[in-house]
């Protein structure tokens, strides 16, 4: 009896393990947080002419696409309502593996490519996080694309499409963009007698702002160099040098480059010296000194694009707070600013390459990145539309609105530099910051390291 | 036929098999993968490896360099001492008191064992607020008693007292629960005869409740020094990337961080396969420290 029952149970567990290991052809398998279904089987066709004609599907195509239009993604619903609008348009479907962009999500695209189960359509990075599947030539350049549709992309702006780090072409369709500015609590502001900074203020004339605010006892910026320093990095630095030449990771501490990266730190220090920092930025979350912003304690922040929406959510108030431009210094002007287009639309080669679905996945990545449907998904964030948003102010807050006015006001954009340096490479200077802050590294030899780490990635 | 079946081994290899094959592959392979992959260059998760280090032993030269690894080390043994004596000590003390109480054991059971089932995310959220540095908990009863600056909990110098506060406090509980197990198994007539020889209090818990306890203690003592070597998800919750200035980092939390935020695999599989000896050599000195008796 024991033996019997011994060997039912060791059956039922060879069985379980079975059971969830098998993945018949044909069957689907759930992926992603969004939970849908992906078809397994589609993309494993023979390859096939790249002439459109040619490659029109004879039916219903099915797409498996991976985007990061999940979780707490703001353009979450806008997506889900969009394919569900293309499927019913056009008769296809979409196997949806969207997931937020966490880290294991990065993980997850990057090992799909390496097995070779990525979608046919991708909407992912364009910055270094993409660099394995450009480098393994796994998706397909937009000059490419248009050699057989012409059209393809072409209601945006060639240059702001987002090339490549790892090559200089274009692979990706952007939809929304970022942009970086100074979000000012105003009441603060107020209440330390002190003016909004505008697109004149300098930065010694900052600099004396931020000393009154902290003469009538409120933190003047609210930031946490011990986890985010990365907002003041980027503008510190742009100080120093122009939208056109911003975006270039130093060749070495000495070069026009490197001296701005140390020149702009050392004004972080100046900040940190200066106490105009919240009295525990070294230990402090991001977390900590957003609640001292919104409660009324500190008067500016910089953040991006996204804040917005994070501003609106943690405050009853939204009048009271405005956005306007970094004050600047040197050749910077104050109206230049910090924005881009980190995200865009891919095909895989493997897709392209499939006669049944290369028409389809340029007809789906048309109809999501078309003007209208760009103004949903963007809202007040940039776009590289040639003709620019079409968003109906009245349904806006007055920050969101102040946000759409920063960037018609701005006079130059250069991306985020830290995009083209790695989580790993950024390390000495970002983790590094307390301690060069308080004076324990040298500025020069922190950014040295980072190169270093550049330079040790580079070979 | 009852004894046949201990002479003929075949079914018991049957059996064992499917436990076999799923150990190998899900915790045997990915473990001699992971001490290949901490002599190979990848720098994402998900991808392959770019090839060997060269020189193939780099990551462990790194290991030795690091001055975070010798933080992470010498926090991680703060963390076994804070273990050791704050989470089975208080349980203990604990315990013994409550065992004492003539009503309201079930009571104070629940009321111990309660944090262990608040999620650590949670409580790491929870024990932020209380050591929050603006209008925090404890800096607005400071300043009820009349502290005129606000103290940062986080900082250098506090930062892994508050650490180990929250990190004792969950599982005291569970150590408890278990004391209090044991002491319940200890017969209440040697109690009746200490009291009759004239045995006082302490005496009895001296040596009747405690030398009767000692095994219990010994295996909460394992499971309480090999619990601080995995501890991961409340320190990161409340000071993540060792904040502040790499003064907190925990073996656990600083291999985390080189697989998941810097993306230096191979560097962080290095960092696993130091865990894993160093969880070999520190259970073998426990079982050597906390030898049980018998009796």
């Amino acid at each position: 009896m024991k033996k019997m029952l011994a060997m039912i149970l060791t059956g039922t567990m060879v069985f379980s393990l079975t059971a969830c290991g098998s993945n018949p052809a044909g069957s689907t398998q759930t992926s992603g947080e969004s939970g849908t279904k992906k078809d397994t089987t589609a993309a494993e066709k023979p390859a096939a002419d790249d002439k459109a004609e040619e490659s029109a599907p004879s039916g219903p195509v099915t797409l498996n696409v991976t985007t990061t239009f999940a979780g707490e993604d703001t353009n979450a619903a806008n997506y889900q309502d969009a394919i569900a609008a293309w499927q019913d348009e056009t008769g296809n479907k979409i196997n949806d593996a969207s997931g937020s962009s966490t880290e294991t999500f990065k993980a997850r695209v990057i090992s799909d490519f390496e097995m070779g189960s990525e979608p046919d359509v991708l909407f992912y990075f364009n910055g270094v996080d993409s660099n394995p599947f450009v480098e393994a030539g796994k998706v397909v350049s937009i000059d490419e694309i248009r050699q057989t549709y012409p059209d393809y992309a072409t209601n945006m702006k060639d240059g702001m499409l987002g090339a490549s780090p790892a090559d200089g072409k274009n692979y990706s369709v952007p939809v929304n963009g970022y942009w970086e500015g100074l979000f000012v609590n105003k009441a603060v502001c107020e209440a330390a007698g002190v003016e909004i900074p505008g697109p004149d203020t300098t930065w010694d004339q900052f600099m004396e702002i931020c000393q009154k605010v902290k003469d009538a006892g409120y933190t003047p910026i609210a930031a946490s160099f011990a986890e985010i320093p990365h907002y003041w990095f980027e503008f510190c630095i742009y100080n120093y040098l122009t939208p056109a030449t911003h975006n270039v990771v130093p060749g070495s501490v000495d070069d026009e480059h490197g001296k701005a990266w140390v020149d702009g730190i050392a004004d972080m220090k100046v900040l940190y010296e200066n106490g105009f920092l919240p009295e525990n930025t070294l230990s402090a979350t991001d977390g900590e000194t957003f609640q001292l912003f919104v409660d009324g304690k500190a008067a500016f922040l910089i953040d991006g694009s996204w804040k917005v929406g994070g501003i609106e959510g943690a405050t009853d108030d939204i009048e009271n707070f405005t956005v306007t431009y970094v004050p600047g210094k040197n050749n910077r002007k104050t109206t230049d600013i910090i924005g881009g287009l980190s995200s865009g639309w891919y095909i895989t080669r493997k897709a392209w390459d499939d006669p049944e679905k290369q028409k389809t996945c340029v007809e789906f990545i048309s109809y999501m990145t078309s003007d209208e449907m760009v103004s949903t998904f963007a809202s007040v964030s940039a776009t590289a539309l040639k003709n620019g948003t079409q968003v109906d102010e009245s349904q806006l807050s007055t920050l969101a609105v102040d946000g759409l006015n920063f960037v018609k006001g701005a006079t130059g954009m250069s991306s985020a530099v830290q995009d083209q340096v790695t989580q790993e490479q950024r390390v000495p200077v970002f983790n590094g910051m307390p301690d060069i802050v308080t004076g324990k590294k040298d500025i020069a030899d922190a950014v040295q390291e980072l190169l270093d780490l550049v330079a040790a990635g580079q070979q | 036929m009852s004894s046949n079946i201990y002479k003929n081994k075949k079914p018991v290899i049957f059996f064992l098999l499917p436990a076999f094959i799923f150990l190998t592959v899900f915790l045997y392979y990915p473990f001699v993968q992971n001490i290949m992959n901490s002599f190979k260059e990848i720098n994402n998760l998900g991808a392959s490896a770019k090839g060997w280090n060269a020189p193939w032993y780099t990551n462990y030269v790194e290991l030795c360099k690091d001055p975070n690894i010798r933080t992470a080390l010498l926090n991680t043994v703060k963390m076994i001492m804070a273990t050791i004596i704050g989470q089975l000590g208080i349980a203990i003390v604990l315990a013994l008191m409550v065992d004492n109480v003539k009503k309201g054991q079930k009571f104070f059971r629940t009321v111990y064992f309660f944090p262990i089932v608040i999620a650590a995310t949670a409580l790491g959220l929870l024990f932020n607020i209380v050591f929050l540095y603006d209008k925090g908990m404890l800096n607005q009863l400071r300043e009820m008693f009349g502290a005129a600056k606000l103290l940062d909990f986080k900082d250098e110098s506090h930062a892994m007292l508050t650490m180990m506060v929250p990190v004792t406090w969950q599982y005291v509980g569970f150590y408890f629960i278990i004391l209090i197990t044991g002491l319940n198994n200890i017969s209440d007539e040697l109690y009746e005869a200490a009291t009759i020889d004239g045995a006082s209090r302490w005496q009895r818990v001296r040596y009747i409740s405690l030398p009767l306890l000692h095994n219990v203690i010994c295996t909460c003592g394992v499971l309480a020094v090999t619990g601080a070597l995995k501890v991961f998800d409340l320190p990161w919750i409340m000071f993540p990337k060792g904040m502040p200035s790499n003064s907190t980092w925990l073996t656990g939390t600083y291999m985390y961080y080189h697989a998941f935020e810097s993306h230096n695999v191979d560097y962080s599989s290095a960092i696993s396969v130091l865990i894993v000896i160093l969880g070999v050599v520190t259970a073998r000195i426990v079982n050597a420290v906390f030898k049980e008796k018998d009796y």
